[in-house]
């Protein structure tokens, strides 16, 4: 054993030995680097005055004979379809349009963070980066212009972005959620332009059900009991109700589906100026106790703890399930077809969100905020030319660069019918037989995200199905946005705190739901969970979220 | 007496071939299920629940899909480049160790068998890895999913172990005759460790097959994706669960599920033909054959 | 004892001049050998050692503009998250009793299959068996988990099964009693074929001159089996234990993950898993290395004992 242990320490020193070697040439590597992209940005400011339009009215394609190098991740609507940047239209047509030539390089699908995480370490930075700096980035967009990756955007924008700067003048709300506590500028957002596009799930049951049992469109939790249990008895339903519990039960519950009837979502919300998170409010207990009840009376999926996306699929296709909670496009738009395959007269809608007496308008509902972090597009610190970058991508907030991302080419991917621009058949019936959100992501990126704002007459032709465009309308109809928090970030500082809480706290929460759901557990139960919470320091997540929400009501 | 014994074993050869059948069915049951989802009708399997015994309607589309991606036969190019090359210098190196490793009466080889076991525990992670692959100048090529990984070190132990279970007497006769160390492990210890040779093909080779994480991060090209890479896209662009997005397509994703198959089938199908051919070699009594020889 | 001390230089003055004479002595007769293994010692060194480094990042604040070395040390802070956290010692027992059961019901599956492989007469049968039972281990672990799923809700083949002898039909997942054997078996199911080609392989080695002589005194195959096919494929048994004994902290997280839910996790929830879920919540580069760290530290002691135990019992050992 002694001899294990010198070898053992006869290996560290050798080891630390190696360190040491290592950790010199690393410093060396280091010494480089920062210098390397420091100069950039002083030649950028240079540069800046030198070609000093007067800030305003840039007009493309600008003038201009220098490259940008553009590193992002292609979306996987395109994979196996293109393999790069380049072979994609779009792409090729934005560079036309603006004038600047980019040169993409992309990470494969799925490895973003990783590829993100060795870029940075290896200080090879890109002059433009699309990633989500917002919510996939440790300590957030301050963190990333203050450890010297990305440039605050605040003079750039000022001086070369007219359109994003007019925009955000004219939404003081949208400006809000784009900037930090600090007030900095970080990327060019993705914007959902329009209530239409920020709406998009709810409840959904089958309407051909109801009308043969002569049952209305449940609106009441009383109501739903009743048509869950007539599609039980009546249409032999083993599953009436049916939720995706994959990673967690009932992933949609955030949103506040059935819970907000009692007055609560599964995070946290704001009522009167304090900030409250569901699960420890008593509107809980009374949800819980509901699906309790409704499990034991098999109204709920027996196989609820596992049940994933295949599972509800073949519940909905065989018959077995009569309502759930999804999307207008993954939801109505995939499980209609599904459906029909076995009874062609199914018809699958929208409900509104449940509420406890008769007119009430729901408390809560999924709707979400202008706002979007996927696609957003930041300038590092390396950018050969900042101002050239901003000023090319300031091209998505212009009218004609809004009609560019959303509609693409016209005569190509739109025509102008009556003033509407109305998608070809090459998107819409591509003769390559891609699916539309295949070929729709050639030609445009209304489809998707980027650096633009996104416009409703995309989703309107987007779904194809009746059904589809009401539902937005029935899901729209809530007071969410009464309670919802605004996008909040804690500082770099207390993130890591408020995770480690929230992720003790989230355990504890799931499997208190589950094990009272399935009735494991008596709902008298809940009170000592809630205990439990605060012994997590539930109280002190909730402090640093309210310190959040104040930092960001005076941004 | 005898006819006791007899039929014992024969008792014992009822028993070893029932409990061995029994085995067969229940493994064959994932590799059915994968071939019969594969060819499946999407819309079809998808509705499907429960015990898949046949394929559901017959459809060649998710092949298709999977076939028509310009990534996939560059792929697999790279893969078998990867593979050959990678399982040629794997042995190569793992052989050198392990023949020096299992020699007795070597003074330093308890310390360096300590050095090179210490590493199955602790590693710096990825980024130093990837500076130093950086630094010697791998990055983007083929090599940087070879070079890097040259041995592994549980495959080291594992033919140390059966190196060390040769005779010693073979080694001192060849001793006597003056044979070097190089004749001696090419001479007598490889011809006489053949099955676990092959073990080692089938192990190096099935490891650079399924490889793709560090391909991911050391190969920048995309014309240098390794089949497994390719694949990986596929199956994540498909994935069913990604249905989050506020609007997406229907019927991309019913032909999502049946792909996942699909590209098991492709991305698996070559590798599992290794297993035959290795087991050509697990002979029994090569050792007593080459002795009387 | 000799080269540890060798290797660290620090042998007892007494001895120092033997130790030298020794050193030479072997370096004489072994020199060829040593440069053998010298490209095999480069390699371990600069792939494996000189990043090692990185490892202190379990120690750190790691930023990544900062790199490892320069980034602010953090100190013991990530051990005491991890350790002072709610759930440390429901992930530590469940770790260890995932690990435990699958050393004891899964381990020794592969060798049993290795000798009753051994014992086919009929060749063709013998190929098959072995090409088909290695062949689950290709298919990927999300299907795997997808046809146990299947099988085991209320309406699968296996619940069906069992509710013939009175099992009351609720999905088998939900059930936090049965995690741990749908885990065990189903590892089994999965690995049992791929883990047995080694054995089998040992078995190619196994003297054939002694079945001969155990035959002639007339010795059952039964007999055969225990007496001689298994105490010829002892040491390789020994090995592959040692080496499970230096894994036993390490329970994959992808399995778990995608079998457990939050009614199973008090029997299902382990380290990986945990740490996983942490890391969907923030970058836990930091930490989640010192949780590597600190079951590193538990394999490698564990590792250790289990070589220095083989060593005593049965001479075969690593080192």
């Amino acid at each position: 054993m002694k001899r294990l242990l010198m070898a053992a320490l006869a290996i560290i020193m050798v080891g630390t030995l190696l360190v040491a070697c290592s950790s010199k040439d690393n410093n060396a590597n280091k010494g480089e680097s920062p210098a390397a992209s420091n100069s950039p940005s002083a030649t950028t400011e240079a540069s800046a005055s030198q070609q000093g339009e007067e800030g305003g009215t840039a007009t493309y394609p600008l003038n201009t004979d220098k490259a940008l190098t553009y590193w992002g991740e292609l979306t996987g609507n395109l994979v196996g379809v293109k393999a790069t940047h380049d072979e994609v239209p779009f792409f090729q047509e934005w560079q036309k349009v603006t004038g600047v030539k980019l040169n993409f390089t992309a990470p494969p699908s799925g490895q973003a963070k990783e590829a993100l995480n060795i870029l940075l370490a290896s200080g090879d930075l890109p002059d433009i980066i699309e990633y989500n700096f917002l919510s996939d980035f440790p300590g957030g967009p301050e963190k990333a212009i203050a450890d010297g990756y990305i440039l605050r955007l605040n003079d750039l924008i000022d001086q070369h972005a007219p359109n994003l700067k007019k925009f955000l003048q004219e939404n003081p709300d949208i400006d809000k959620m784009v900037k930090t506590d600090n007030g900095s500028y970080y990327a060019f957002p993705f914007i959902r332009g329009d209530e239409y596009l920020r709406v998009f799930q709810g409840p959904i049951i089958r309407k051909d059900w109801l009308d043969e049992l002569g049952l209305p469109v449940p609106e009441t939790i009383d109501e739903w009991t009743t048509t869950l249990r007539e599609f039980k008895e009546k249409k032999g339903a083993s599953a009436p109700f049916t939720v995706n519990s994959k990673p967690r039960f009932f992933n949609d519950s955030y949103n506040g589906a059935f819970l907000g009837a009692f007055g609560v979502n599964r995070g946290f919300y704001q009522e009167d100026g304090v900030i409250k998170y569901g699960p420890a409010e008593s509107g809980f207990k009374d949800y819980l106790g509901l699906f309790q009840q409704w499990y034991k009376e098999g109204l709920l999926d027996k196989n609820i703890a596992t049940a994933d996306a295949k599972s509800i699929d073949s519940n909905w296709a065989s018959g077995q399930t009569g309502a759930s909670v999804g999307n207008a496009g993954g939801g109505i738009g995939r499980w209609q077809p599904l459906v029909e395959q076995n009874s062609p007269n199914a018809v699958l809608v929208a409900a509104p969100y449940p509420v406890l007496n008769k007119g009430d308008k729901p408390k809560f509902g999924q709707k979400d905020n202008a706002y979007s972090s996927g696609g957003i597009v930041a300038v590092t610190t390396a950018a050969k030319d900042a101002e050239l970058a901003v000023k090319m991508l300031d091209y998505g907030y212009s009218e004609e660069g809004r009609m560019f991302f959303n509609f693409g080419t016209e005569g190509v991917s739109y025509n102008l019918v009556d003033g509407y621009p109305k998608y070809t058949d090459l998107l819409m019936k591509n003769p390559d037989k891609l699916a539309p959100a295949q070929a729709m992501s050639m030609y445009i990126r209304g489809s998707y995200n980027g650096p633009f704002i996104q416009d409703k007459r995309y989703a309107e032709q987007f779904f194809a199905l009746q059904t589809q465009r009401d539902a937005i309308d029935v899901w729209k109809n809530t007071d969410v946005s009464n309670y919802a928090l605004p996008p909040l970030t804690p500082t770099p500082e207390e993130s890591s705190e408020y995770a480690t809480i929230m992720n003790d706290i989230n355990t504890l929460i799931d499997e208190m739901t589950l094990k009272i759901v399935l009735g494991t557990e008596s709902v008298d139960k809940f009170e000592s969970y809630v205990e439990k919470m605060k012994s997590l320091k539930l109280d002190r997540a909730i402090e640093i979220q309210t310190a959040a929400w104040e930092r960001y009501k005076n941004r | 007496m005898k006819r006791e014994k007899g039929a014992f074993d024969r008792l014992f050869d009822v028993f070893v071939y029932t409990a061995l059948s029994a085995l067969v069915i229940v493994t064959l049951y994932p590799l059915v299920y994968v071939l019969f989802a594969s060819f499946s009708e999407p819309g079809e399997f998808i509705t499907h629940k429960g015990f898949l015994w046949r394929p559901l309607g017959l459809s060649f589309d998710a092949y298709e899909s999977v076939i028509r991606n310009p990534g996939i036969l560059i792929g697999y190019r790279n893969t078998f480049f990867i593979v050959v090359a990678g399982v040629a210098v794997n042995l190569v190196m793992t052989a050198l160790a392990a023949y020096v490793l299992s020699r007795k009466n070597v003074l330093w080889n308890n310390a360096i068998m300590f050095f090179i076991v210490f590493t199955m525990f602790f590693s710096g992670g990825l980024i130093p890895l990837y500076l130093i692959v950086k630094g010697v100048g791998l990055l983007d090529s083929l090599w940087s999913t070879i070079v890097p990984f040259a041995v592994s070190t549980f495959n080291l132990i594992i033919m140390r172990t059966s190196f060390m279970g040769i005779p010693d007497s073979l080694e001192e006769s060849a001793k006597i005759d003056g044979a070097n160390h190089a004749t001696i492990l090419l001479r007598i210890i490889l011809p006489l460790s053949m099955p676990v040779i092959a073990v080692m093909i089938l192990y190096y080779a099935v490891d650079k097959w399924n490889g793709w994480f560090y391909a991911s991060i050391f190969i920048k090209s995309r014309d240098l994706y390794p089949l497994q890479l390719v694949l990986r896209e596929i199956l994540i662009a498909n994935s069913t669960d990604s249905m989050t997005a506020g609007a997406d397509a229907g019927d991309r994703h019913q032909i999502g599920e049946t792909i996942k198959y699909a590209t098991i089938v492709v991305a698996t199908a070559p590798i599992l033909f290794v297993y035959p051919f290795v087991q050509r070699y697990f002979v029994k009594g090569v050792m007593i054959g080459s002795l009387k020889g | 004892m000799a080269d540890a001390r060798a290797a660290l230089g620090t042998a007892k003055p007494s001895g120092s001049l033997a130790m030298k004479r020794r050193v030479v002595k072997d370096f004489a007769t072994n020199k060829y050998l040593y440069l053998m293994i010298v490209p095999v010692l480069v390699y371990y060194a600069v792939f494996h050692y000189a990043p090692m480094y990185g490892a202190l990042i379990a120690f750190k604040e790691y930023s990544p503009m900062k790199g490892i070395l320069g980034s602010d040390w953090a100190g013991l802070k990530h051990f005491e998250d991890f350790f002072n956290s709610y759930y440390f010692w429901r992930i530590l027992k469940n770790t260890i009793l995932i690990s435990l059961y699958t050393l004891v019901f899964e381990f020794p599956a592969p060798i049993i299959l290795a000798l009753l492989i051994n014992e086919v007469r009929n060749k063709a049968f013998k190929r098959t068996a072995q090409t088909i039972t290695y062949m689950p281990y290709f298919i990927s672990l999300v299907v795997i988990c997808g046809i146990i799923t299947d099988f085991t809700n209320s309406d699968g083949v296996i619940n069906r099964f069992f509710m013939l002898f009175g099992y009351d039909g609720q999905a088998m997942l939900q059930r936090p009693e049965l995690f741990r054997p749908i885990y065990v078996l189903s590892e089994i199911w999965q690995r049992i074929g791929w883990e047995s080609i080694i054995y089998i392989a040992a078995l190619m080695s196994v003297d054939m001159e002694q079945y001969e002589a155990a035959r002639m005194d007339g010795a059952s195959r039964l007999k055969q089996m225990f007496y001689i096919t298994l105490p010829g494929i002892m040491p390789t048994i020994a090995i592959m234990l040692i080496l499970r004994m230096g894994n036993l902290m390490n329970v994959g997280f992808e399995k778990i993950i995608l079998l457990y839910n939050p009614v199973t996790y008090e029997t299902a929830d382990v380290i990986s898993s945990f740490v996983y879920r942490k890391g969907l919540l923030e970058f836990g580069w930091s930490y989640g290395s010192a949780v590597g760290l600190f079951n590193s530290v538990i394999n490698l002691a564990l590792l250790i004992t289990a070589n220095w135990i083989s060593r005593r019992v049965n001479n075969s050992s690593l080192w």
